[in-house]
């Protein structure tokens, strides 16, 4: 296990590299300097210069990526051109404001989807069913962004129920929390379905009825359970999705967070910013994938990770 | 049927303990920060945040830097130089030393009081090349400063330059405590500002909000102000909002109480809203069509005079400004008084067809010819693109449109590969022209790439005069030759358009910063 985690963290590396090399890359082929964008009318060009040299913006490409990467690798994301401070300290910031949506999102999407999911595969071919399924179906096809302002419209602006945008109360995370995690339910839903319809037809299940065991046990206990462990795998692969679903609601509801900082550094051409951004970015989808197969162990002891 | 309903009803129990508990451990915080429920709370928002706090090296100034700080100078409501932390000044006959008399008993925030070394420290900081200060061109026709004694501060200049009043009253010209970087470290301008406005740094969540609180110690306004002392309001939040929805959305419900620079498109329905009233005023704004100069067959005054007097202002100003916006004649807009040169309208071209097609045909372009339009991204500047594009269809100019974010537009005309382009500027002093047009700012920012000999000797002369006065005689001069030569095709003038909601009392129009220290005051909630 121990083994494997190493390995997994090890393979981390190759996987930043590939991505800082196209983002930096990206960054620089794309037109514009960020020296335009910090000083204003009647510059002179000494001064142009002097910022172009602090920032080791005069150097060729190959060896701005290099000193990029040896500061990385001593924990040194560099310095923000724009805001005169250290990038980790900027994402120190930004970075809970990103994760608080991406957890509550992910929350209530869990305790939508997987009631749902388990009544829609009891109730198999019944109405119930079909409600629940055509409501994830809609829920899957509804993009996250206009279910945003669509809340947005009515429960904020209509009702005023909720601020329209900005940080900091429960009132402010509601929405995003309850759009990233409707539309991640419906996905999730799905998968419960189909996953409890194949667990119910198991050997397994039919000796538990048998056995006498109450129909609540038989559900909650076997099935569900087991179930469960290709959702693990689901979630693994959704933290990515529901990172970046959060940055786009970010943008909606006016949420000061890594996905509204990366926006901001790439129209400044704020270099460091960005690819502070993505490292980090990265390492946590990363890390989360690698947090939901060590879950998916633990879960299932028949599963051995290698 | 129960059964399996067990599974439904724990989740939706648990679904809600979460957002029980978010409501718990949220809300703490939420009763901490608005409990305070009797202070008098203002809402300002803009369209972004700022980088930095510190005017020596934002490169974009943040609304909250022009109430933290003083300036040695400001303008009053009529947009006149008028004293500000300097009682009074006295100019050299040669226009070389300028003497400044300072306030006496100002104290900055950290309870240091103010002096002549402060003016001396700021200034000397910003014109220090280590500092590379974004602010530093502007003063470059700063000799030396001298500490004459602890209250007169004396500038000697390199040339004749009436235009440091202006220079010095700009947000970037706050006055800081000496030494304040050794003092705070990294720390100022993100944790710590110290100025003498009349509104103190109270916390700054980056890219959300700056809440600001009132100085209870300020009674050195200025003069013109009704109020000299300390603001009426407890609080000044002023808040980034990027998404123009966003900011019109929570204006309506209250989350904001005055919004600058509204589109003119939300105009109507701001209007039909009981709780809100609109402000406007001319602002120092002005929106062109452009031209490279130096490009066939722009560098053709004949085709230049032909574009000016193709375009309908009147139309533009009506259906895409939908009558929030004046038409534009000169290179300066007329809020800026002293300089704006009167007859601009008699002398600019009037919107002809028919004597746009002659011009062109006796410019050896009987059929007109292609050429790309460029402009940036925004909603107007689209807009504004397609009706420029039909409009010189009909002197058979058949123009090409293509989009630009804000970076790769500024790359793109640096690189000089723009034909027609459009652009807005926004300043509110005349040196602009020098900005734009000197050779010497050629190819970037000087875009219209316009190198001209007569220009350069017209401006400098202007911009060195003695005094004020022969300054703006010598920029209207600038102004006519510039309209002879239509270097630009001026199109209009957009309203400087503040909303505000109804609790805000005693709301006052300035043309360039709102003064919230002047008695503005708000329902306490």
């Amino acid at each position: 296990m121990l083994r494997y985690v190493i390995k997994r963290i090890f393979f981390l590396f190759p996987i930043l590299l590939g991505m800082t090399v196209v983002v930096f890359l990206m960054l620089h082929l794309a037109p514009g300097d960020p020296i335009d964008l910090i000083v204003g009318p009647n510059v002179t060009p000494e001064i142009r210069e002097n910022i172009r040299h602090q920032y080791g913006l005069d150097r060729p490409l190959p060896i701005q990526y290099l000193h990029f990467l040896g500061n990385l690798l001593k924990g040194d994301l560099g310095t923000s051109i724009i805001q005169h401070r250290p990038v980790a300290e900027i994402i120190i910031q930004r970075f809970p404001v990103t994760l608080e949506l991406s957890v509550a999102g992910l929350l209530i999407s869990f305790l939508v989807a997987i009631p749902i999911g388990v009544k829609a595969a009891i109730k198999r071919n019944t109405l119930t069913d079909y409600i629940c399924m055509v409501t994830s179906l809609v829920g899957i096809s509804m993009p996250t962004f206009w279910l945003g302002l669509m809340l947005l419209y009515i429960f904020a602006y209509k009702l005023r129920l909720f601020p329209v945008s900005g940080y900091g109360t429960w009132k402010h995370l509601f929405l995003p929390a309850l759009t990233l995690g409707f539309t991640d339910a419906a996905l999730t839903a799905r998968m419960v379905r189909s996953s409890m319809l194949e667990v119910i037809r198991q050997d397994y299940i039919r000796t538990a009825r048998s056995k006498g065991l109450s129909e609540k046990l038989v559900i909650n206990r076997h099935a569900l359970k087991n179930a469960l462990i290709p959702i693990i795998t689901l979630l693994g692969l959704r933290i990515g999705w529901i990172m970046g679903g959060s940055v786009v609601l970010e943008i909606v509801f006016t949420r000061p967070g890594l996905g509204r900082m990366m926006i901001e550094a790439i129209l400044a051409r704020d270099y460091p910013v960005v690819q502070g951004g993505m490292v980090v970015l990265t390492t946590a989808i990363i890390l989360g994938n690698l947090f939901a197969d060590l879950l998916y162990a633990i879960v299932d002891p028949r599963i051995k990770l290698r | 049927m129960r059964r399996e309903g067990t599974v439904f009803s724990v989740c939706c129990v648990a679904l809600v303990f979460v957002l029980i508990a978010f409501t718990v451990v949220l809300g703490g915080i939420k009763t901490t920060t608005v409990e305070a429920a009797e202070k008098k709370v203002l809402v300002h928002a803009l369209n972004r945040d700022g980088d930095i706090l510190d005017t020596i090296k934002a490169a974009w100034y943040s609304d909250a830097l022009i109430y933290l700080h003083d300036r040695l100078v400001t303008r009053d409501y009529n947009f006149q130089y008028r004293p500000g932390l300097a009682e009074k000044w006295e100019t050299s006959e040669d226009g070389l030393v300028w003497t400044f008399h300072l306030k006496k008993g100002v104290k900055f925030h950290n309870g240091k009081p103010f002096t002549a070394e402060d003016v001396k420290w700021t200034f000397d900081t910003i014109k220090d090349p280590k500092t590379a200060s974004p602010f530093a061109g502007d003063l470059k026709a700063i000799k030396e400063i001298k500490v004459i004694d602890d209250y007169t501060v004396q500038f000697t200049l390199n040339y004749p330059f009436p235009n440091l009043l202006f220079n010095l009253s700009n947000t970037a010209a706050g006055i800081q405590p000496a030494n304040c970087y050794e003092e705070y470290g990294e720390d100022y301008g993100h944790k710590v500002v110290v100025g003498t406005g009349p509104f103190m740094l109270k916390e700054w969540i980056k890219g959300d909000r700056v809440v600001l609180v009132r100085n209870p110690d300020y009674n050195w306004g200025p003069d013109w102000m009704s109020n000299q002392g300390p603001p009426l309001l407890d609080e000044l939040v002023i808040r980034a909002i990027p998404e123009e929805n966003s900011r019109i959305m929570e204006l309506e419900t209250g989350g904001v109480h005055v919004l600058r620079d509204v589109p003119p498109m939300f105009v109507e329905r701001l209007k039909n809203n009981p709780e809100i009233n609109l402000v406007q005023g001319s602002a120092t704004k002005l929106g062109y069509l452009a031209y490279a100069c130096d490009k066939r067959p722009f560098d053709n005054v004949l085709v230049r005079r032909a574009i000016n007097h193709a375009i309908d202002r009147k139309r533009i100003v009506k259906y895409i400004f939908r009558g929030n916006a004046q038409v534009a004649y000169g290179y300066l807009p007329p809020a800026l008084k002293d300089e704006y040169l009167e007859e601009s309208e008699q002398l600019a071209y009037k919107y002809n067809p028919e004597k746009a097609k002659s011009l062109l045909a006796e410019a050896g372009y009987p059929n007109g010819f292609e050429a790309t339009l460029s402009a940036d991204n925004s909603t107007i500047s689209k807009r504004l693109a397609e009706v420029i594009q039909a409009q010189l269809a009909e002197i058979g100019i058949k123009a090409k449109i293509q989009l630009y974010d804000s970076a790769s537009y500024k790359a793109m005309l640096k690189e000089g590969k723009q034909e027609l382009f459009i652009r807005l500027y926004s300043w509110p002093n005349a040196d602009i022209l020098d900005w734009f047009l000197l050779s010497s700012q050629f190819p970037y920012p000087n875009h219209s790439r316009w190198v001209d000999k007569t220009t350069d000797e017209m401006i400098n002369a202007a911009a060195t005069s003695p005094t004020w006065e022969e300054r703006a005689e010598g920029y209207k001069k600038v102004q006519r030759y510039l309209i002879e030569q239509a270097v630009w095709c001026p199109i209009y003038i957009p309203n400087n358009i503040i909303a505000v909601r109804k609790e805000v009392k005693n709301f006052k129009y300035h043309p360039w910063m709102i003064q919230y220290n002047d008695g503005i005051d708000i329902a306490s909630r």
